[in-house]
């Protein structure tokens, strides 16, 4: 079955995205309101003055023309240059818009007096005091009348010139605002990266990685957010350096230790072809094969030790019970304690229950067949090899005692090392059997102990497994420590 | 020649012992280190061939040890530990020189050969003496150009009086290089040799020293 990798998200693009909605929805309203507010106060800014130029017209023009006697009109001509549609720049002799601003001052009854060039003849709105918006020809117009000792007094102004001044003055006030958004979302997003920095300084450094550097990761500046990152990183890191370091040093000790098998080996073969005699050539034919026997005994240790110590792969757990298992080690082991003389023991069965221990058959058979091979290999000619089973609390105790010379105490951490073989013992072992049952052991979380055997003598080693407990998931109960 | 094998691996010890035998040597065979030192003290010896990773004490203190007591008994050191600093440390700590396990039986009993020819201080492992020659790599003798068949241990006494000619060789000296430890030594047999060299050889090839032992004198 292909995993499907899962959508990537992108930090950056999840916080610029989200800090453009916020100040949207933050400025935009904010922007809106401005723009509202200063609109309605322009224009109520607009009415005022409008109402002050009709009061200006009321008290400087309005009270003089009254009491004149006016016949028809008079008509406040705009100079030439300024009528009709134009430019908009001002002259020396004034603006067009004055086009767009108009007064009329009438009687009482409602004859008109006096008006502007830009006014018609007609009242721009009824003669009612206040303020009014009328449709004059095409445009619509913003009326002010103002009635006073029996004149009246309209201002008008043209609504688009208003609304286009105050949209102006509105939008002066809201542009600024809008206009941060991109700035601010530009900032941020510098901020994001300079942020996410050390981030991306750490993906460059492992994708830079060769199978071999493992040496841990190190950034200028380690944020508190992806520190436990880095931290989990260097702590893998550190285990495969030192699995590494391990697999090399076994290869290396493995070149090391069949040196010796294979010189003597050769050794032998070539005296063999040199043999002056039948009997010559067959003693060293003879010894060939004890040094076959041996590297090929070596062989299996090594594979054995490399399988025990490899890092639970295809680790498949199971319930196994340890008595029937014993006892097909014992079936293993048995051709060379029969050579040796040496009579292997398994203690009788005083449980009702079989005792199990969850884990891997075959490398407990392996922990199993070495603990007794080595006890076997050193126990003295006719030499007796006790094994015994027992629960121990939850878990469960193996241990297996010999009559042989015994392991002295300060190499008792020691002969769990590979290849490693105490001076002088004058075994025959691969100097693995021991190393192999602490990896395998470990892997099942099992601690291993070396004592002296019963009654001082000899040496007895015993594995104490952790409590069986058959709900825990394979990977949790054989991962190393 | 009369040759110290230090090793511990007993297989390994066996055939190496087999090979130096079928080269008409004399060999003791120490299992370890203490053992060898042992044996330094007590005998002399042509050569050492010396296994490095020894229980007791460990071959390069042996080899120390060798030197360090004034001994200058050539030593060939035949090694698992091959990395050229081991090495190094070898030679420099007084070895003679350094083979790595597994090893080829011809080159070792050949650089056996040259180093003995050291010791002597020859360029050629031929000896010539008068009317005498006597390879050591083929194990054969001339005699006036004539090929003389020698029992073994004829050849290996003849070989030591040559090697040492004109210097009075002791009985025990003698016997040494021709018997290995624990070989049954009558106390005639040496004299049932030297009768046979004459016989085969000529009668003046070696000289009795009444009361102290034999010599080769050297030809004229």
């Amino acid at each position: 079955m292909r995993v499907m990798p899962p959508r990537a998200t992108s930090i950056r693009a999840l916080l610029l995205a989200g800090t453009g909605i916020v100040l949207l929805g933050v400025l935009g309203p904010a922007a809106w309101l401005s723009y509202s507010g200063s609109e309605e106060e322009a224009q109520e800014l607009f009415d005022a003055r409008l109402a002050t130029s009709a009061r200006v017209l009321e008290a400087l023009v309005a009270r003089q023309v009254e009491r004149a006697t006016i016949t028809s009109p008079i008509v406040m001509a705009l100079p030439a240059p300024l009528e009709g549609d134009g430019h908009d720049q001002p002259t020396p002799l004034g603006h067009y818009y004055e086009t767009k601003i108009a007064f009329q001052v009438r009687d009482a009854s409602g004859r008109l007096l006096v008006r502007s060039a830009s006014a018609h003849e007609e009242p721009f709105a009824p003669l009612e005091p206040g303020f009014s918006t009328r449709p004059i020809a095409q445009w619509s117009w913003r009326v002010f009348s103002l009635r006073s000792d029996g004149v009246w007094v309209q201002v008008a102004e043209r609504d688009d010139v208003r609304d286009e001044m105050s949209r102006k003055i509105a939008f002066a006030a809201a542009a600024p605002l809008l206009a941060g958004i991109p700035l601010l979302l530009i900032l941020v997003s510098l901020l994001i990266r300079y942020g996410l920095g050390p981030l991306s300084g750490l993906v460059r450094q492992v994708a830079a990685r060769q199978p071999g550097s493992v040496a841990p990761i190190e950034l200028a500046r380690t944020p508190a957010e992806i520190a436990p990152l880095v931290e989990a990183l260097n702590g893998l890191l550190e285990r495969v350096r030192r699995a590494l370091e391990r697999e090399r040093r076994f290869t290396a000790d493995a070149a090391h230790e069949l040196r010796t098998p294979l010189a003597a080996l050769k050794v032998h073969a070539q005296n063999a072809v040199r043999a002056g005699s039948a009997s010559e050539r067959d003693a060293s034919l003879q010894r060939m094969l004890l040094g076959l026997e041996r590297s090929v005994h070596l062989a299996e240790q090594m594979l054995a030790y490399s399988r025990a110590a490899a890092l639970g792969e295809g680790a498949r757990a199971e319930q196994v019970a340890l008595r029937p298992l014993l006892a097909q080690a014992i079936d293993v082991v048995q051709p060379l304690a029969d050579e040796r003389r040496a009579a292997v023991h398994l203690a009788e069965d005083r449980d009702a229950e079989p005792i199990m221990v969850r884990g891997e058959r075959q490398k407990l058979l392996s922990l199993a067949t070495n603990l007794i091979d080595n006890a076997v290999r050193y126990s003295p000619q006719g030499g007796r090899v006790e094994v015994t089973l027992s629960r121990n609390g939850e878990g469960a105790s193996l241990a297996v005692a010999d009559e042989g010379p015994g392991i002295p105490a300060g190499l008792r951490e020691r002969v769990f090392e590979s290849y490693y073989r105490i001076p002088g013992c004058g075994g025959t072992g691969s100097g693995l059997g021991l190393a192999i049952v602490k990896e395998t052991a470990q892997a099942h979380g099992a601690r291993v102990e070396v004592q002296d055997g019963p009654g001082g003598r000899g040496t007895r080693v015993v594995v104490r497994f952790p409590p069986n407990d058959s709900t825990m998931p394979a990977e949790t109960n054989l991962e190393r420590p | 020649m009369r040759i110290l094998l230090v090793e511990d691996d007993e297989l390994l010890g066996a055939g190496i012992r087999d090979a130096l035998v079928r080269a008409l040597c004399t060999v003791e065979w120490a299992l370890d280190g203490g053992k060898a030192l042992a044996a330094l003290r007590a005998g002399e010896f042509d050569l050492v061939v010396l296994d490095l990773g020894l229980p007791v004490v460990d071959g390069m203190d042996v080899l120390r040890s060798l030197r360090a007591g004034g001994g200058t008994t050539p030593v060939l050191v035949l090694s698992a530990r091959d990395t050229p600093p081991e090495r190094v440390l070898g030679l420099d700590e007084g070895a003679d020189d350094y083979m790595i396990k597994p090893f080829d039986v011809d080159e070792l009993l050949a650089r056996a050969r040259a180093l003995q020819r050291r010791q002597r201080g020859a360029a050629v492992n031929v000896i010539e003496h008068g009317r005498l020659r006597l390879d050591p790599a083929s194990l054969s003798v001339t005699c006036e150009g004539r090929a003389v068949p020698l029992q073994r241990r004829e050849f290996m006494l003849l070989h030591k009086l040559l090697q040492s000619a004109g210097q009075v060789l002791s009985r025990s000296q003698l016997e040494e290089s021709v018997y290995g430890w624990g070989d049954g030594v009558e106390s005639n047999s040496l004299d049932v040799h030297i009768h046979r060299l004459r016989r085969k050889l000529y009668p003046e090839v070696i000289r009795t020293v009444r009361g102290v032992g034999y010599v080769a004198d050297p030809p004229p």
